[in-house]
């Protein structure tokens, strides 16, 4: 039952993107989100919308599971939607109800919004989808080995993340057996009031705790008794290695923010503080979403 | 199944004899999409009430998947499946009075312990199965507990986490036979112990089995365990029932046995042997102390003639 749970995004396909260095990936991947907030022109999301139809096209991803992703932020898009349309006040008013004012400008700013938004989660899940978390964690590994300099754990801060993620399968099967467990013993999680149902869970969620600091101390007595020593230069298993792909691969995204940005730059007429008033919002929000979802 | 069949079994059921009649069941994970596996193809099988039954097989053979079908955790894709007094094939069951009736110990059931003292949760399934008088429930664990043989008052208060493996395996079962259950279902109950908490174990269940009449339908990968203690042995191969007969006769079969995998009983081995060479040890004799008696009086047979 609960088994029917995948964790993480990843769809298992062999495809030029699946066979991309993970590093590489989630480079283009920063480089996209950076890159999006420079789009400020209709034609610009033109471009990036071919952009996006090439990658998931190339990703052999079905498009279902992309949308999948987009619909958990729906609830943010409506309200960023709603919430810029009613409240940006510049171009000219088209229509007006009790205290509510609709501006051109606003219906512009807002369509842009969504886009943005959109097209951020549709890049990101590329990513996860094409690739598996493991992956993931080593290319952040890689990427963050220059903070070594600076006494950052690096190694030891991935190999937190890589067992984390390998410990979730036990954890569910563990649930599932526990869940079957209580049940036998005449627990029902499906009747009575809320605090009722809250507490059916207790049953579960103990034993689930219990026998994760087991696993956590199997997993430590393990590792010590293999002598296992953090970041004293071990070889890994899984050599990332750049490929031609990766390199077509950068060519390509970097030549379209080529384009994006002197599509900007023509349309470069802002002045510093308008720009920071308007646009300084949403990269917290988009940048807050991007953390929600690494 | 046709109509007339489910009236028959459903009147075996009721005639008290049958505990779990099991009709042409099929199961199967994940139906209609590539990851599909039939678990069960066409299990028909009857457990008598009071009767020691062992379920056998290869992993990945369907036994657990069986089991799990006995209170309904799994519920019946197609045939029929009668447990005590209820159709599990129909589309409502009373699932509180099934449960309550059929106890299931799960493999390492300690890991199911969750509350702050042992007789809360001794009291956990009593609680849930509407026993609300609190001297009641707590006479009822006092029972469960002592059959297990705990010491009650020492440990009714201890937190379940504070104690041994072995002990920790016995309050959960306690906790299971505190519902006074009419059949006891284990899935590898001694998995896990040491030979002594395994024989411990064994005892009790046997004993249980004796003494209170329950039915008892174990999951066993033991077969010395399963040899010396059940009535009847049921093996399942690949989702199917391949063998479902006394042990006994099940363990003369050596060559079939072990080409699926499984091991044949030291005693079963010997009996085996004794009997090639021209002895014969009556059909009952299967521990050690009732083959060496069966031995003796052959011995004194001979000495007498």
């Amino acid at each position: 039952m609960l088994k029917d749970v995948t964790f993480g995004q990843y769809y298992p396909a062999d495809s030029f993107i699946h066979r991309m260095d993970a590093r590489v990936k989630l480079l283009l991947c920063l480089l996209f989100m950076v890159g999006i907030f420079f789009v400020t022109s209709f034609v610009g999301f033109a471009f990036i919308t071919v952009f996006l139809i090439m990658l998931v096209a190339s990703s052999r991803v079905p498009l279902r599971s992309i949308l999948k992703s987009v619909k958990g932020i729906l609830v943010l898009l409506l309200l960023t939607v709603i919430l810029n349309i009613f409240f940006t006040k510049t171009g000219t008013l088209l229509c007006k109800w009790w205290i509510f004012e609709i501006y051109d400008g606003g219906l512009y700013f807002a369509a842009k919004m969504f886009l943005r938004l959109t097209y951020l989660v549709v890049g990101s899940s590329v990513l996860t989808l094409t690739t598996t978390p493991v992956d993931l964690t080593h290319a952040i590994e890689s990427l963050l080995k220059p903070l070594k300099v600076i006494k950052v754990p690096v190694h030891e801060i991935a190999l937190i993340m890589s067992l984390t993620l390998s410990l979730i399968p036990g954890l569910i099967d563990e649930t599932d057996r526990i869940i079957r467990a209580q049940k036998a013993r005449g627990a029902s999680f499906d009747t009575g009031g809320l605090v009722k149902r809250a507490k059916a869970f207790v049953p579960i969620l103990i034993p689930l705790l219990v026998g994760g600091f087991r696993r956590a101390e199997e997993l430590a007595n393990a590792m010590n008794s293999r002598c296992y020593e953090g970041a004293t230069k071990r070889t890994q298993m899984r050599i990332m290695k750049l490929s031609w792909r990766d390199f077509v691969a950068t060519f390509i995204a970097l030549l379209f923010f080529v384009t994006v940005f002197v599509v900007y730059g023509m349309s470069y007429q802002w002045n510093n503080t308008e720009w920071l008033l308007t646009n300084g919002g949403e990269w917290l929000i988009v940048n807050g979403i991007n953390w929600l979802y690494f | 199944m046709s109509k007339s069949d489910k009236v028959v079994i459903l009147q075996a059921v009721a005639d008290g004899a049958a505990a779990i009649v099991a009709d042409k069941l099929n199961f199967t994970y994940n139906p209609k999409s590539p990851f599909s596996k039939q678990a069960l193809k066409d299990v028909t099988l009857t457990v008598n009430r009071g009767e020691f039954v062992a379920i056998v097989g290869h992993t990945g053979s369907g036994k657990t998947t069986f089991v799990q079908h006995l209170n309904a955790l799994i519920r019946v894709q197609s045939g029929g499946l009668f447990v005590l007094d209820h159709n599990l094939s129909a589309k409502k069951v009373d699932l509180k009075a099934l449960r309550g009736s059929v106890g299931m110990v799960f493999q390492y059931p300690e890991y199911q312990l969750f509350a702050d003292t042992v007789l809360d949760d001794v009291c956990f399934g009593l609680k849930n199965f509407g026993i609300t008088d609190k001297d009641k429930r707590e006479q009822l664990a006092k029972n469960a507990l002592e059959l297990v043989g705990m010491d009650f008052d020492k440990v009714k208060n201890k937190s379940p986490f504070d104690l041994s493996g072995g002990e920790k395996r016995r309050v959960a079962l306690a906790g299971v036979l505190a519902m006074e259950p009419q059949i006891l279902v284990m899935d590898e109950p001694t998995a896990g112990l040491d030979p002594r908490g395994k024989r411990e174990i064994l005892s009790l269940v046997s004993s249980i089995n004796r003494h209170k009449g329950v039915t008892v339908v174990m999951v066993s990968h033991d077969m010395n365990e399963v040899y010396e203690n059940a009535d009847r042995i049921i093996v399942f191969r690949d989702g199917e029932v391949a063998y479902d007969t006394t042990p006994r006769q099940l363990f003369k079969k050596e060559d079939e046995i072990v080409s699926m995998n499984l091991e044949i009983p030291h005693m079963a081995k010997f009996c085996n042997e004794l009997e090639r060479q021209g002895y014969v040890i009556p059909d009952d004799c299967k521990t050690v102390e009732q083959v060496f008696d069966a031995v003796l009086a052959l011995k004194g047979g001979v000495g007498n003639a």
